[in-house]
C-alpha cells in the first residue's frame, strides 16, 4: 500500500515536469514558455534603460565599432571590409536572427522540420521548384568570386558569433513559441534567401492558364484578349528612345505550337500585388540643381520588416540603405555620390516544358529525337514528429520536373502537371557584386559596371549621381527567346523551343538623361515595342507609371517634400479612365435609395482613395464585379484552370467595344449588354456594402473596408499591428492594400552631403518584446519619413546616439 | 520556512536551471523539512506563484508590459496582468502539487519503515 503510494508521489510530479515542458499541438511547452527566468518574460526589453556593450569576436581583424541611433538603426564603421561584413552579420542577427532562420529555412522547404507534419506541402513544392538546387548552383557563382566569398564567409561569421553568445533564456520569442533552437549559418543560406526574393518576385507564371485559353477559345481569341502590348501604356523606356545597338538575331518561332494537358483547380483573377515605383529627377528640375531620387518596393508587408536599415562604413565604402536579413550589403540606398534603387522587372524567366516520358518509370524523356536519361534529386523532408520523408525529384535538361501529381496546395495551382520548369534562379549567379559595387559606386559608369553581374529577380535598376547623370535599367539576364516564347507551355521535345542564349547585358533596355528630365518605373512595360527583343508578352497594369510620369512632367523646382507628397498620392488613373464611360450607363430610375446616395458620391468624388472615401469602395467592388460578370462565364469552366484577360483590354473594351459578343452571360437565355452589367454590379457593389455596415454612413470609408495592417510574419495572432486607417490601392502611386504596400519608402536628395529620408511600416528589431519592433508603423501610416542620419564618423554629432557595441578580436 | 527556503533555493537555480528544478526543489524541501501536508502544499504554491509572478514583473514593468500585452492576445486571454495570474497560478499548482507529493512521498517511506520495524 505504502509503496504504491510513494509511487504515485514520484509519478505525479514527474508527469507534470514532462506535460508542462513538452510541445503539444500548436501551444508551446506550457511553462518552459511561462517561465519569467528564461521563458518569454526575458524577451521583455526595458524600454526606459539601454546599455552601451562590448563584444569579442575572435576572427575580427581590427576594431571594429558600432552607432546606434534613436531608431536603433546601426552605423558600423570597420577598418576593413572583412569587419564590416562581420559587424553586418552580428548586428543583424542581433536583431533578426528568427527571421533570418526562418526564412531560410521556409526558402529550404524546411518548415516541417520545425512545424511537424502539416507543413509538408510547402516543404515539398520549395523542393521540387528547384530552390535549394538553384542555391547550390548561385552559392557556386558566389564562392568562385573572392570578393563575394569573402563577404558572405565574413558575415556568417558574424552571425555565428552572435549565435554563440545565445542561451536559451535570450532566444529570441518565436523559437520559445514554436520551440526549436537557432541554428549556426552556413553560406548557402545567404543564397537561399536571394532565390527567395526570385521566387517572391519572379516565380509568377501564367502559361498553364493561357494554354488552356488557346485551347478553349483559338488562336483568334487569345490574340485578341491576350495582347502581347497594352492598350494604354506609357513604357519605362520612353517611347522613342533609340536603341544604339545591333541586336543579335533572334532564334526562329517553331512551326508547331504546342498544347497540353490539364488538372482540376479554379480560375483565379490575377492578382496584383508585387509592385514598386522608383524614379529620380535630375537637377534640371529639382530646386537644388542636384537629382533626387525616389523609391518604395511594394512587397507584402510583415513584422519583423522584409528590410533591415543599416549604415556600412569602411576605407573606399560609405552607404547607406536597406538590406535583406542574411544578406551581406545595402540593397537599395545611397552613399556620397550616387543614389540607386529598385523596381521588379515581369521578365518571363520562367517556363514550363511539357515531357515526354518513355514509361512510367521517368528514367527517360523524348528529347531531339531521342530518348535522354533523366538525372533523379532525393530530397530528405525531416518531419517533426515523424519520419523523414525522401522526395525524388526527376530532373531533365530544362530542370525539375516539378509534379507528376496535382497537389492540393494553392501555390501550386498554375504548375502543370508532368512539366518541367526552367527557370532562371536555378542558374549560377552573383547578385551580391550588384550591390558590392553600387554600395562603393560614384558615377555613371560604375553604375553600368555594377549591372552586369546582375541576374535575377530582374529589377529597374534606377540611378542619380552627383554629376547630374540619371538613369535607369530594366536589368537581369535575360533568355534570348522568339516572340510569345513562354507566354503558352512549351514543347519539351524539341530543341526549337530551349532558351538559346542571352539578351546581351549592354543591350538591355536603359535610358541615361532623358530631354524629359526623369526617369521612372513602376512595373509597367519595359520599351514600346521597337525593343529588338521579347522580354515578356505582358507587365502591370499602367496606371502608377501614368500618374507617375504626368505628376513629375509638370513638376519644376521639385523638393524632397514634393516628392514624399507624390509617394502617397491616391489618385487613379483607372477611375480617370473608367468612370465617364461606366456613369452614364447606369439607370437611375432603377436604383434604391442608398444606391442614389452611393451614385451622388461617386458623382462628387475626386478619384482619390483616400482614407475616409466612400466613393472609393463603392468603386472598387464595381469595377471588380464588374470585370466578373464581364469574363466568370467564360473564363471559369470547371477542369480547365484559366484566367480572366487584364484589367487594361477590360478597359480598352469598355470604352472602345460597347457591343462585344462577351459582356452576354452564355448562362442566362436573354442577352446581356454592357450597361446590364455595369447597373447589376453597381447594386451588388453598394448592396454589399450596405450588408456589413448598413445604410451609408462612416463606415463605408475606404480604410474601413480595405483594413490594412501589418501581420507577423508566421501570422502569429498579438504580433502584427492594428488595423491602420489610411488610403491608397494597388492602381494608385501609393499602392497600399490590405497587407501589400510599400515596404519601405525612401527619397534622397543629391548634393554636397546627400540628405536621405526614409520610413518602413515596422522597425528596427525583430522582437515584439522590444519598443523598436513597430515604432515606425504610425510615421509610415501618416505618410512621412524620417531624415536618415548619414553619419562621417563614429563620434558625429548631428543625430541622437542611443548606444554604442565596441566589438575586438 | 518551507516558504523561504523554496523561494531561495528556486531563485538561485533557476538562473541556470530549467524551469522544472521548482518541481525537484518543492518535493525535496518537503520531502525534508515539511511538516504538514496543508504546509507543504500552501507555502510550495506561495513560494513559486509569488517568486515566479516577482520575477516576471521585475522584467516586464520596465518594458511598460508591451510584449506581456502581446503575448496576452496571442494566448486569447487578453489582458497582460490576467497572463500574468495564469502564470502564478499555473507554476504555484505544479510547486504546490509537487511539494504535497513530496511530504506524502516521506510518510509513506516513514510507515514502510515502520512497517518493517514492526514485521
Amino acid at each position: 500500500m505504502n509503496k504504491i503510494k510513494a509511487l504515485f508521489c514520484v509519478i505525479i510530479p514527474i508527469t507534470l515536469a514532462f506535460l508542462f515542458n513538452t510541445k503539444i499541438g500548436q501551444n508551446p511547452p506550457l511553462l518552459k514558455f511561462l517561465n519569467p527566468f528564461m521563458g518569454f518574460w526575458q524577451n521583455a526589453e526595458n524600454n526606459h534603460f539601454i546599455f552601451n556593450h562590448k563584444a569579442k569576436i575572435k576572427g575580427a581583424i581590427d576594431k571594429i565599432e558600432i552607432v546606434f541611433d534613436d531608431r536603433m538603426i546601426p552605423h558600423i564603421f570597420a577598418q576593413n571590409d572583412h569587419d564590416l561584413y562581420l559587424a553586418q552579420g552580428y548586428v543583424t542577427a542581433m536583431h533578426r536572427l528568427w527571421q533570418m532562420d526562418f526564412q531560410t529555412r521556409f526558402a529550404a522547404g524546411r518548415i516541417s522540420e520545425v512545424v511537424g507534419e502539416k507543413a509538408i506541402e510547402v516543404d515539398r513544392y520549395q523542393r521540387r521548384m528547384g530552390m535549394v538546387y538553384g542555391a547550390e548552383h548561385s552559392l557556386k557563382g558566389m564562392m568562385a568570386d573572392p570578393k563575394a566569398k569573402e563577404m558572405i564567409l565574413a558575415y556568417t561569421e558574424g552571425i555565428n558569433a552572435y549565435i554563440k553568445t545565445l542561451s536559451h533564456s535570450n532566444y529570441p520569442l518565436e523559437y520559445k513559441l514554436l520551440d526549436f533552437k537557432p541554428e549556426n549559418w552556413t553560406p548557402i543560406k545567404c543564397a537561399l534567401l536571394l532565390k527567395q526574393m526570385s521566387a517572391v518576385l519572379a516565380m509568377g507564371s501564367d502559361e498553364f492558364y493561357m494554354t488552356n485559353i488557346l485551347k478553349k477559345f483559338g488562336p483568334e481569341v487569345t490574340k485578341d484578349l491576350f495582347p502581347d502590348y497594352p492598350f494604354k501604356e506609357d513604357p519605362i523606356i520612353p517611347v522613342g528612345s533609340k536603341w544604339d545597338f545591333t541586336p543579335l538575331t533572334t532564334p526562329k518561332t517553331p512551326q508547331s505550337f504546342t498544347d497540353a494537358t490539364t488538372g482540376d483547380v479554379k480560375t483565379k483573377e490575377k492578382i496584383e500585388g508585387i509592385g514598386s515605383n522608383n524614379w529620380a529627377l535630375s537637377g534640371s528640375k529639382t530646386a537644388s540643381g542636384y537629382p533626387i531620387l525616389a523609391n518604395d518596393p511594394h512587397l507584402d508587408l510583415t513584422l519583423p520588416s522584409i528590410w533591415y536599415q543599416i549604415q556600412l562604413h569602411a576605407p573606399g565604402v560609405n552607404t547607406y540603405g536597406v538590406s535583406l536579413p542574411g544578406a551581406p550589403g545595402v540593397i537599395i540606398g545611397f552613399n556620397q555620390k550616387i543614389a540607386w534603387g529598385v523596381t521588379n522587372v515581369a521578365a518571363d524567366v520562367l517556363d514550363f516544358y511539357q515531357i515526354k516520358f518513355k514509361d512510367s518509370s521517368h528514367n527517360e524523356y523524348w528529347y531531339n529525337n531521342k530518348w535522354n536519361k533523366t538525372t533523379r534529386r532525393l530530397e530528405n523532408i525531416k518531419i517533426r514528429g515523424s519520419k523523414d520523408e525522401i522526395d525524388t525529384v526527376y530532373y531533365t535538361h530544362h530542370g525539375p520536373v516539378v509534379y507528376f501529381q496535382k497537389p492540393k496546395y494553392g501555390r501550386a495551382d498554375n504548375v502543370p502537371v508532368g512539366d518541367a520548369l526552367r527557370w532562371i534562379a536555378h542558374d549560377r549567379s552573383n547578385e551580391l557584386m550588384t550591390f558590392y559595387y553600387l554600395n562603393r559606386g560614384s558615377n555613371y559608369n560604375d553604375y553600368r559596371k555594377a549591372l552586369t553581374f546582375y541576374t535575377a529577380p530582374a529589377q529597374n535598376f534606377v540611378f542619380a549621381s552627383i554629376d547630374n547623370d540619371i538613369a535607369i535599367t530594366p536589368n537581369g539576364k535575360f533568355p534570348l527567346k522568339w516572340k510569345e516564347q513562354g507566354k503558352f507551355i512549351l514543347d519539351g521535345t524539341d530543341p526549337a523551343y530551349d532558351w538559346q542564349g542571352w539578351i546581351p547585358a549592354a543591350q538591355n533596355p536603359t535610358v541615361k538623361n532623358p530631354p524629359r528630365g526623369f526617369v521612372s518605373s513602376a512595373n509597367q512595360s519595359s520599351t514600346d515595342p521597337t525593343y529588338p527583343y521579347y522580354i515578356n508578352w505582358e507587365f502591370a497594369p499602367y496606371e502608377r507609371g501614368k500618374r507617375i510620369n504626368d505628376r513629375l512632367g509638370a513638376m519644376s523646382k521639385a523638393t524632397m517634400d514634393s516628392i514624399r507628397l507624390m509617394q502617397t498620392d491616391n489618385y487613379s488613373i483607372l477611375a480617370q479612365n473608367v468612370l465617364p464611360a461606366v456613369v452614364p450607363l447606369l439607370n437611375p430610375e432603377s436604383l434604391n435609395a442608398t444606391q442614389k446616395e452611393a451614385l451622388s458620391y461617386i458623382n462628387k468624388w475626386s478619384k482619390r482613395y483616400d482614407a475616409d472615401e466612400i466613393a472609393a469602395s463603392v468603386f472598387e467592388i464595381w469595377t471588380k464585379r464588374l470585370a466578373f460578370n464581364i469574363w466568370n462565364d467564360e473564363f471559369v469552366v470547371k477542369g480547365i484552370p484559366m484566367r480572366y484577360p487584364s484589367r487594361d483590354r477590360t478597359v480598352e473594351m469598355i470604352l472602345k467595344e460597347p457591343n462585344a459578343k462577351w459582356y452576354d452571360n452564355i448562362n442566362t437565355k436573354q442577352k446581356e449588354t454592357l450597361p446590364d452589367l455595369v447597373n447589376e454590379a453597381f447594386k451588388y457593389s453598394c448592396d454589399s456594402l450596405e450588408r456589413r455596415f448598413g445604410p451609408i454612413n462612416k463606415d463605408w470609408r475606404w480604410s474601413n473596408v480595405k483594413q490594412t495592417n501589418v501581420p507577423h510574419l508566421a501570422k502569429i495572432p498579438g504580433f502584427g499591428s492594428k488595423i491602420l486607417q489610411i488610403g491608397g490601392a494597388k492602381s494608385t502611386i501609393n499602392a497600399i492594400s490590405e497587407t501589400n504596400g510599400p515596404s519601405w519608402r525612401m527619397v534622397i536628395e543629391l548634393g554636397k552631403t546627400p540628405k536621405g529620408h526614409g520610413v518602413y511600416p515596422g522597425g528596427q528589431s525583430g522582437n515584439p518584446g522590444s519598443k523598436f519592433y513597430d515604432n515606425m508603423v504610425d510615421t509610415w501610416a501618416s505618410g512621412k519619413l524620417y531624415d536618415l542620419f548619414y553619419m562621417q564618423t563614429p563620434d558625429d554629432k548631428s543625430g541622437k546616439i542611443i548606444s554604442r557595441l565596441k566589438i575586438s578580436k | 520556512m518551507v516558504f523561504i527556503v523554496i523561494v531561495i533555493i528556486c531563485f538561485l537555480l533557476q538562473m541556470i536551471a530549467p524551469w522544472w528544478v521548482i518541481i525537484v526543489v518543492a518535493f525535496a524541501t518537503c520531502g525534508i523539512i515539511g511538516k504538514t501536508a496543508k504546509i507543504a502544499f500552501w507555502q510550495s504554491f506561495f513560494a513559486i506563484f509569488l517568486l515566479w509572478i516577482g520575477y516576471a514583473l521585475f522584467k516586464s514593468l520596465p518594458n511598460d508590459n508591451v510584449l506581456a500585452g502581446r503575448v496576452a492576445v496571442m494566448t486569447g486571454i487578453k489582458i497582460w496582468w490576467a497572463l500574468l495570474l495564469v502564470t502564478g497560478i499555473l507554476s504555484g499548482l505544479v510547486a504546490g502539487i509537487s511539494g504535497f507529493c513530496g511530504y506524502h512521498f516521506r510518510m509513506a517511506m516513514l510507515a514502510k519503515k515502520t512497517d518493517e520495524k514492526l514485521a
